[in-house]
């Protein structure tokens, strides 16, 4: 059977109008009802989202393993790791749930081959480089799928975005902006519709964030195009498309649907953690120390944070 | 030297908050066209009241009402014009002490650092008393500053800023170093003391963590969504915070706190009508943090200004309630501008330093290469004395 142009428009049109008419029958129109269109005709963003994948351990498909932080076990092999020394004490709740990824395609990160050598080293280095654990800013696209609740607010030209984690924020530029006047944690967002899907350029970045806790990076050089499609009146295809010549040797893609938070009372609770990484960060600067070893009965954590070389404030300390 | 690197970086950072809460942002942006009549307040498609845009207060007020001023709500445009020209000519904060001391760079902050706002309209942003004054506050409130006085004098009790009876340490007196030294804060601190054994010995600024609601100074975003409202805070030095308002639901459980409480809002006519509670204790607004209750109310007056008034509600702090009033100007929103990025603590290099200076006077007390940390005054400096 041929299949010409105009079946093909046919059916996109018919699965338009379905679309269109699985929102109306879905919700009723009506003040801050969510759901449904804004007055322009657009889907309605506004409400309480969050991603419920294991994007933010890794990008990539991988199995579950016993802690955040692993060191060799009896044997040598890759998959009879053991609980390292941080995270010990939190026993089988300190574990990495399995994935099967969120990387379009073949699953690959197209690292040159420079920068795959970084990646494993943070990933090797997770808790002395991944600037989550020190409550940074966590940028896009990382903050759309960490473990916490985010407010999308959609204005008339505006579309904010607030974020649980870091009371973080950032604003889609929907209309004409100037360029940004320095990088970025978090970028520039500027917003335009295609059809129902809101398509986003992210640009301005400082290249000091990255996007899970598995090591994967990007520099400043890194631009994204988000996509959001409405799946249905609470679900919404988040589609990011990533580049960055410094890099990675190609564009690559990550998809997960973002789910509404259907609770009646659906609140973005803050994560204020500039307050919990304080110790994590300047514990060993403190007259007295507040976390020590342990003695008798009680189990002995060491926990080590290694300096970043270079951080010559901690290079003075030492001498 | 390296010694003295620290200090000047530790005294440094303690500036830079000094700095921030006397500087003013007048480097902000202002209206393109101030002759022409500003239109009419703006709907949103959906029929609300439109509140959209960055809003600043463009003037210099008092928060509370000069006594010459009792009754006079507004200034006559002369006391203006005069208030103006008061601050135009004053030097500014361009003190110069004896070259190469502490003193001498915490001086050297002129009015390029502090550069000023016009005198507004208003005698006060307080107008509820009528006569521009916090209410006083209750027995207990009163108690406990006396109380948390009484332990940030101790700290200082050694020093020169008590020997030579310098404001800072009004009320205190010269004596030898303070057992109190070794005491955890009276109330859980935010403020700075002359003690830098960890950062809960730091001020919220010092710690990245200033910007508190209700906020009078900074630079607001709003986005506005038929139910919801979102608001960005810029409050300056590289610190701010994001709130969204609900129009609907409830406040969470009591016991569940939130840094800037937690907002939900309703339309009354043409205006905006906020209420937040569920504030936490570590992030007090003059005092008030688990029992206070703010009502803010934003009305759009016509396309460039939008009133805010809030209402502030403490019984254990404040005798009455009180309410604040200010007009907000309608910033340029064409130009993009790092509103919404508040990134101190990512660059906070002034909070460690602040914590190794003070590891490495002990360690040059212990030693017997320097002066007791107890006989040092690390935490004002001249500015406080002017």
């Amino acid at each position: 059977m041929r299949i010409s142009g105009s079946m093909i428009a046919t059916a996109l049109v018919a699965a338009t109008a379905g679309a269109l008419l699985s929102f109306s029958v879905t919700r009723t129109a009506g003040q801050g009802l969510p759901g449904t269109r804004t007055s322009d005709g657009k889907p309605n963003f506004s409400g309480v989202w969050q991603a419920l994948n294991e994007a933010h351990w890794d990008l990539q498909a991988h199995e579950a393993r016993a802690a955040m932080v692993t060191q060799q076990g009896v044997y040598d092999y890759e998959y009879a790791r053991v609980p390292a020394a941080p995270v010990l004490a939190l026993g089988a709740a300190a574990g990495v749930p399995g994935s099967i990824g969120v990387v379009q395609g073949d699953g690959q990160i197209p690292y040159t081959p420079e920068a795959a050598r970084i990646k494993q080293q943070n990933a090797e280095h997770w808790i002395d480089r991944d600037p989550e654990l020190k409550c940074y800013l966590p940028g896009i696209p990382r903050a759309m799928y960490m473990p916490y609740p985010f407010a999308i607010t959609h204005g008339t030209n505006k579309i904010h975005m607030t974020y649980a984690f870091s009371n973080a924020g950032r604003v889609i530029h929907v209309d004409t902006v100037e360029p940004p006047p320095d990088d970025t944690y978090m970028g520039h967002s500027v917003g335009r519709w295609e059809g129902d899907t809101l398509v986003v350029n992210v640009s301005g970045f400082n290249g000091k964030n990255w996007f899970d806790r598995a090591g994967n990076f990007h520099s400043e050089a890194l631009r994204l195009v988000e996509r959001f499609t409405p799946i249905s009146a609470d679900a919404i295809r988040y589609e990011v498309t990533i580049e960055d010549p410094n890099v990675f040797t190609r564009a690559w893609t990550i998809a997960m649907p973002l789910y509404r938070r259907l609770e009646p009372n659906a609140t973005v609770m803050d994560y204020p953690c500039i307050e919990f990484a304080e110790e994590f960060m300047y514990g060993h600067l403190r007259k007295n120390q507040l976390v020590k070893r342990w003695e008798g009965e009680t189990l002995i954590v060491d926990i080590t944070r290694k300096v970043p070389p270079g951080d010559k404030l901690h290079e003075w300390y030492r001498r | 030297m390296k010694q003295r690197v620290l200090e000047s970086l530790a005294t440094a950072a303690v500036l830079l908050t000094v700095v921030a809460l006397l500087r003013m942002s007048a480097s902000g942006q202002t209206p393109e066209s101030p002759a022409a009549a500003p239109g009419p307040a703006p709907t949103t498609p959906w029929g609300h009241p439109d509140l959209q845009g960055i809003w600043l207060d463009e003037f210099d007020t008092p928060f509370e009402r000069p006594a010459e001023y009792a009754d006079q709500e507004f200034f006559a445009d002369e006391d203006r014009t005069a208030r103006d020209d008061a601050r135009t000519s004053d030097p500014g904060r361009n003190r110069r002490s004896q070259t190469g001391t502490r003193n001498d760079v915490a001086g050297a902050y002129n009015a390029v650092f502090t550069s000023a706002k016009p005198t507004g309209r208003r005698t006060s942003l307080v107008v509820d008393p009528p006569d521009g004054r916090i209410p006083p506050l209750t027995r207990d409130a009163q108690e406990r500053q006396r109380i948390e006085r009484e332990f940030r004098l101790a700290l200082l009790q050694n020093t020169d800023t008590c020997k030579n009876k310098q404001l800072t340490c009004a009320g205190g007196q010269y004596g030898p170093p303070s057992r109190r030294r070794n005491e955890v804060p009276p109330f859980y601190n935010i403020g700075r003391m002359n003690r830098h054994d960890g950062p809960e010995d730091q001020s919220l600024g010092d710690r990245c963590m200033l910007g508190v609601t209700p906020d009078f100074n900074g630079f607001r975003r709003i986005v506005q969504s038929p139910g919801q409202i979102a608001i960005g805070i810029d409050t300056g030095q590289g610190q701010g915070y994001q709130r969204v308002v609900y129009l609907g639901g409830v406040h969470p459980p009591a016991h569940a706190r939130l840094r800037h409480g937690d907002s939900r809002g309703r339309w009354e006519g043409g205006t905006l009508v906020v209420e937040t509670t569920n504030f936490s204790p570590k992030f007090p607004f003059r005092g008030a943090a688990e029992n206070l209750t703010i009502v803010e109310r934003f009305t759009r007056l016509d396309a460039d200004t939008l009133e805010y008034a809030v209402t502030i509600t403490d019984p254990t702090v404040w005798t009455k309630p009180w309410t604040v009033k200010q007009e907000l100007t309608r910033q340029r929103d064409d130009q993009n501008r790092i509103y919404y990025e508040p990134r101190c603590h990512e660059g906070n290099y002034g909070l460690p330093a602040l914590l190794i200076g003070a590891r490495v006077d002990e360690k040059a007390f212990a030693e017997g290469r320097g002066p007791d940390p107890a006989s040092q005054d690390t935490a004002s400096c001249v500015l406080d004395e002017q």
